[in-house]
């Protein structure tokens, strides 16, 4: 692999290449490059994972005919689709090099080990929602319960916005979070459940399942949770993979290949006096 | 488009139990009649579905989640009213 | 394109996070956490993940300022310390060493508030030491 990268850094196919290194028995993230060729024999595979996308993006905006190497996990791909969907990066640009890696939640053959939560404490599991649950197993709350139960989550948000900074598909320059007329940016506690909702409904089409959310939240709010519901619900209405192909997306503008009629109004249930 | 974000936020809005207070309809400034049904229709319906659980939250931004849960999920009747109607 | 990612260390309260820095060209242009960090694991707070606007902010002070009838005016270094030590012995002789307070704080080092301390209890001569994090 390493002859790889060097073969390509070498040939001109990618000017830089985003990889893992170590230093200090830190698995970091490192950008090898063409002048500090002996670099590249540090390369690892780490367990750890980092954004890679998203500096891709950064970089790709500052010259936008940079031609970028990665290592990429079944996660990245899909990442790098629903990128090259909206127009982030250009696919022509970007090569990888394909890494083995545990699956995922949208996958078949996938399941993240290393993504599992913590244990989920007695109180959590009574008044909150548990981040070890599948989202088929999340309908078995009753409706009453489920406003409290994801309240209870919601309510200890700090507001880090760390879940949109790592978020590998996030790429907005006026981020509706922060747009004082939409949500209010003073206070602390931001405004639940609309803070998460709204996360959740921008990410419709474009979550992944990577879990770096989730990873980075402090409090431990279950997203993967949310997010995977969101999922669950493109795929059902519009019959959508998210990030399985780089074509289209039910969401872009202009793919309206879906046709859907309205629901009609259920009748109101008489009123128990 | 729209339909597409109305339909995908109403199965959304399941997760916390509010899906059926957001409804989608297109009436022209012509059809009078069809507004004033579509109107008395959901108004029936919002007060039939009671008041905003989110108002509970509201005053209190800390949600005492303990007092406030039914923590029997299978002793739901609503849904065994929709059923029975169905 | 040059793009490092540099390890550090978060310079806000004393939990001390570790960061890295994306550097491109040169310049910071993004925070991420560092996963392995054995004191944060991965996860920042608001203040962390904001490092990177902080340390290129217009806002910074990059000169001594005084201020001069009314407004801030730049001056150079052997300036401000003399006016400032002029100023210090001028309170001193008025209103007794104790009209002095020193803040120590939790980001700089342990020697440094050694010396802090012992400038404000010997060349001061006050006993009014007090630290950030009680406040």
């Amino acid at each position: 692999m390493i002859n790889n990268v060097k073969a390509w850094l070498e040939d001109g196919i990618v000017d830089v290449f985003l990889g893992y290194r170590e230093m200090d028995h830190h698995h970091l993230p490192h950008c090898f490059t063409r002048e500090h060729m002996e670099e590249v024999d540090d390369l690892v595979i780490s367990q750890v994972r980092y954004p890679l996308e998203k500096i891709a993006t950064h970089m790709t905006e500052m010259d936008p005919d940079i031609k970028i190497g990665m290592l990429a996990r079944d996660c990245n791909d899909r990442a790098l689709n629903v990128l090259f969907l909206w127009n982030q990066l250009k696919a022509e640009n970007v090569s990888t090099l394909t890494v083995n890696c545990c699956p995922s939640r949208l996958k078949e053959h996938g399941d993240c080990s290393y993504l599992t939560p913590e244990k989920a404490g007695v109180f959590k599991k009574q008044v909150g929602v548990d981040n070890n649950l599948e989202v088929e197993e999340l309908d078995t709350y009753g409706r009453k319960e489920r406003l409290n139960r994801w309240m209870y989550e919601f309510q200890k948000c700090i507001k880090c916005y760390g879940c949109r900074n790592i978020c590998p598909v996030c790429f907005c320059k006026e981020c509706s979070l922060e747009h004082d007329e939409l949500i209010k940016t003073g206070p602390l506690l931001p405004e639940i459940p609309i803070f998460h909702m709204v996360r959740a409904v921008h990410m419709a089409g474009r979550c992944i399942d990577c879990g770096l959310c989730e990873a980075a939240c402090p409090m431990d709010i279950p997203l993967r949770l949310l997010y995977g519901k969101v999922s669950q619900i493109v795929k059902d209405v519009f019959d959508y993979d998210t990030g399985s192909s780089a074509l289209e997306s039910p969401f872009n503008i202009l793919g309206d290949k879906v046709a859907l009629e309205p629901k009609p109004m259920e009748p109101a249930i008489a009123v128990n006096e | 488009m729209t339909v597409k974000r109305i339909t995908f936020l109403q199965e959304l809005l399941g997760l916390l139990g509010l899906e059926e207070r957001l409804h989608l309809s297109w009436i022209s400034s012509a059809e009078a009649q069809k507004f004033v049904q579509v109107v008395s229709d959901f108004t029936e319906k919002i007060r039939s579905l009671g008041p905003n659980p989110l108002l509970a939250f509201r005053e209190s931004k800390i949600a005492v989640a303990a007092e406030l849960m039914p923590l029997n999920s299978k002793g739901d009747d609503y849904d065994q009213q929709r059923q029975s109607m169905a | 394109m040059e793009c490092q990612f540099v390890p550090s260390v978060c310079s806000y309260c004393g939990t001390g996070c570790g960061v890295l820095f994306e550097v491109i060209n040169g310049k910071i242009v993004g925070t991420l956490p560092m996963k392995t960090h054995p004191v944060n694991e991965g996860k920042l707070c608001l203040k962390g993940w904001n490092l990177h606007e902080h340390i290129n902010s217009f806002m910074r002070v990059k000169q001594p300022l005084v201020k001069t009838f009314g407004r801030f005016i730049k001056t150079d270094w052997q300036e401000a310390i003399s006016l400032t030590a002029d100023r210090f012995r001028g309170i001193i002789n008025q209103y007794g060493p104790d009209s002095i307070g020193v803040l120590v704080s939790a980001k700089i080092t342990n020697e440094e508030n050694y010396l802090a301390q012992k400038f404000a209890r010997a060349v001061i001569g006050t006993n009014n030491v007090d630290h950030c994090a009680r406040l």
